[in-house]
């Protein structure tokens, strides 16, 4: 146990030394500060808004919550592309396995140096953009909201962990820290564009728009009614069913779907409450613990192939 | 009575259908300075990171300090220290930074540490540079930081794998220094791996010639080089102040010489059996005088290529 902390103690002081680390948090941290001013403004324009939704309400630019859907999946790989690879490739890899410590003290240490990394880039985030918001609409969260915040805190770590050990995953499996680079980036391009045209595009294959319902004598007749037609329409909502399950196996639509579940801004209707956080919580399990079992499988997955590598000559 | 610090058995890697250590049997016994010689590629590498605990070996056993080096590997690494031949340091962190780190892992405590990193730092002559980033450094200093990460457990066996490889002629006669005071002084057993002939005979007591996965002979060099004597016959290196094709060939005539070569001023007189006083007597008949005489010693390149070839 204390090898671990050794390792992670010293990566820690190494993440928090690096450039690499300082940029994206200055970025975020700039980035939380435009939201929190928009999340502002956005309850000063619609009273019945609550506190919450300085974290998803946008105006002319990307909420907190779009921040993290976006660029979270960047901020985890790239604590993670180059844990192993780097240190393999340098040589420091054979000095460090040649001390009295069990190997996997190594990757575990530095799992929770990265982890904690992430939590604290969170946490500080949303406390920097309480204490901005707080002063600029006048009012504060209610305990429900508070636990919320809470929540939604948690739920941003184990998401941002998920890529972590991601890119964990990648420094393991490839020699050259450029290739888990590019793999990384490659990943989170996939999961950020690439999934939704696909995602699209095989509904259309699946479900596809019978040549009958174009029939040539109807066009003249119906002109463009055909699009209104109750067949049409159905069509088109079971394309929806179809993309909306693909995408569902995108750990950002998990992430997006739970975090708003949390937040309680998921289908909230004039007049009506949001659901209780219990209730949004049951509702969105599935989603946690699918983000849950992605990182420990990318972990273990690393873990065993670490564990079972051979450190041969020359690296 | 002495320990054995390495023994293995049969010891063996296979890395898909490359056999890189092939049924090893090696003893080396505590204080030794042990030379592993072979040429590149040969699996000294290999030994090293099986014995290290680094790598598993696919067959055999063996033991470093009296631990399994698959079941204790953890207790091997308390007692052995490595230099590896590609070792790396940490760039953006200092030699102290650097040390600490290791002595962190080998579980000692902060004055421990400062305490024997600041004696590693002056033996090994990197004290000016120890707040400097080890990414300015050139070779040679990482090198020396190299041998003090490797001491800094006080281990009570170091492997040095190419220790002086790409360094330069003062720095590696420093750091073979450094070694070989480590052996004498402290008792320091070392298994020093190199395909260096002249520095293996510079240092070692003992060596092992590794070839193509298989040792082919562990022995003293002293040893090697009178069995080669004997098997190749001995020869005697003589400088003449005149030499004429007459004596030459009077001399190919002597019992038990079986051949002569001249090379520059030099004559080498190759002999089955010792027929020095034959030889001295025909050159002295053909008026010559002898101005150097010598039996010529085998070197430790002879040795090696006569068992590299035979292996």
């Amino acid at each position: 146990m204390a090898e671990v902390l050794v390792v992670s103690r010293k990566e820690v002081a190494d993440i928090f030394g690096s450039k690499r680390y300082l940029i994206l948090f200055a970025l975020i941290l700039l980035l939380s500060t435009f939201s929190a001013y928009q999340g502002a403004e956005y309850i000063r324009n619609n009273p019945e808004a609550g506190f919450l939704a300085i974290f998803s309400g946008a105006g002319f630019g990307f909420s907190f919550l779009q921040w993290m859907i976006f660029f979270g999946p960047l901020l985890g790989l790239a604590l993670g592309f180059d844990a192993i690879n780097k240190e393999k490739t340098s040589g420091t890899l054979s000095i460090l396995l040649s001390q009295p410590i069990f190997r996997d003290s190594v990757i575990n240490g530095k799992f929770l140096a990265g982890a904690a990394a992430l939590a604290t880039l969170t946490v500080s985030t949303v406390g920097i953009m309480c204490g901005l918001a707080i002063p600029m609409i006048g009012f504060g969260p209610t305990l429900e909201g508070a636990s919320r915040v809470v929540l939604l805190s948690l739920l941003t770590v184990l998401y941002l962990a998920f890529w972590l050990s991601l890119g964990l995953l990648f420094s393991v499996l490839t020699k050259k820290t450029s290739t888990s680079m590019l793999s990384s980036v490659a990943t989170w391009l996939f999961f950020t564009i690439v999934i939704n045209i696909l995602a699209y595009l095989i509904a259309s294959l699946m479900v596809p728009v019978p040549s009958s319902m174009f029939r040539t004598g109807d066009l003249e007749g119906q002109g463009l009614d055909i699009f209104q037609s109750p067949e049409y329409l159905e069509l088109m909502q079971r394309r929806i069913a179809v993309a909306s399950t693909i995408l569902k196996v995108s750990p950002i639509n998990l992430y997006s779907e739970a975090a708003l579940a949390i937040l309680g801004v998921v289908q909230v209707l004039p007049g009506m409450d949001a659901p209780s956080v219990a209730s949004g919580l049951a509702a969105i399990w599935a989603n946690i613990a699918a983000i849950a079992v992605g990182l420990v499988v990318c972990f273990a997955v690393s873990y065993v192939k670490f564990l079972r590598s051979e450190i041969r000559p020359g690296g | 009575m002495v320990e054995p610090m390495i023994e293995t058995r049969e010891l063996t890697k296979i890395y898909g259908d490359l056999t890189a250590v092939d049924g090893l049997n090696l003893t080396v016994n505590e204080g030794e300075f042990f030379g592993f010689m072979g040429p590149n590629g040969a699996g000294k590498t290999t030994t090293i990171l099986m014995l290290m605990g680094l790598s598993v070996p696919s067959q055999g056993t063996a033991t470093v300090g009296g631990y399994d080096i698959v079941q204790e590997s953890k207790e091997v690494r308390k007692i052995a220290g490595q230099l590896p031949e590609f070792a790396g340091y940490y760039e953006d962190l200092t030699p102290r930074q650097n040390l600490d780190y290791v002595g962190q892992l080998n579980g000692l405590s902060r004055t421990e540490r400062e305490e024997r990193i600041a004696d590693l730092l002056e033996d090994v002559g990197l004290t000016e540079w120890k707040d400097m980033k080890v990414e300015k450094f050139s070779r040679g200093m990482k090198q020396r930081l190299g041998i003090a990460q490797a001491l800094i457990k006080r281990p009570k066996l170091v492997f040095f794998d190419e220790p002086t490889i790409g360094l330069d002629p003062a720095v590696t006669k420093e750091i073979r220094d450094m070694i070989l005071r480590l052996n004498r002084e402290q008792g320091l057993t070392v298994f020093l791996s190199s395909h260096l002939l002249h520095e293996v005979q510079l240092t070692c007591s003992r060596v092992g010639i590794i070839s193509r996965g298989r040792l082919v002979v562990t022995d003293t060099i002293e040893n090697l080089t009178n069995k080669l004597g004997g098997e190749v016959g001995e020869s005697i290196e003589f400088k003449l102040h005149k030499t004429t094709p007459e004596l030459l060939e009077e001399l190919e005539t002597v019992e038990g010489v079986t051949s002569v070569t001249q090379e520059n001023d030099r004559l080498y007189v190759h002999m089955e059996r010792d027929s020095t006083m034959e030889v001295s007597q025909t050159i002295f008949k053909h008026g010559a005088l002898i101005l150097l005489m010598k039996p010529r010693e085998h070197t430790l390149e002879e040795i090696f290529m006569k068992y590299y070839q035979g292996a």
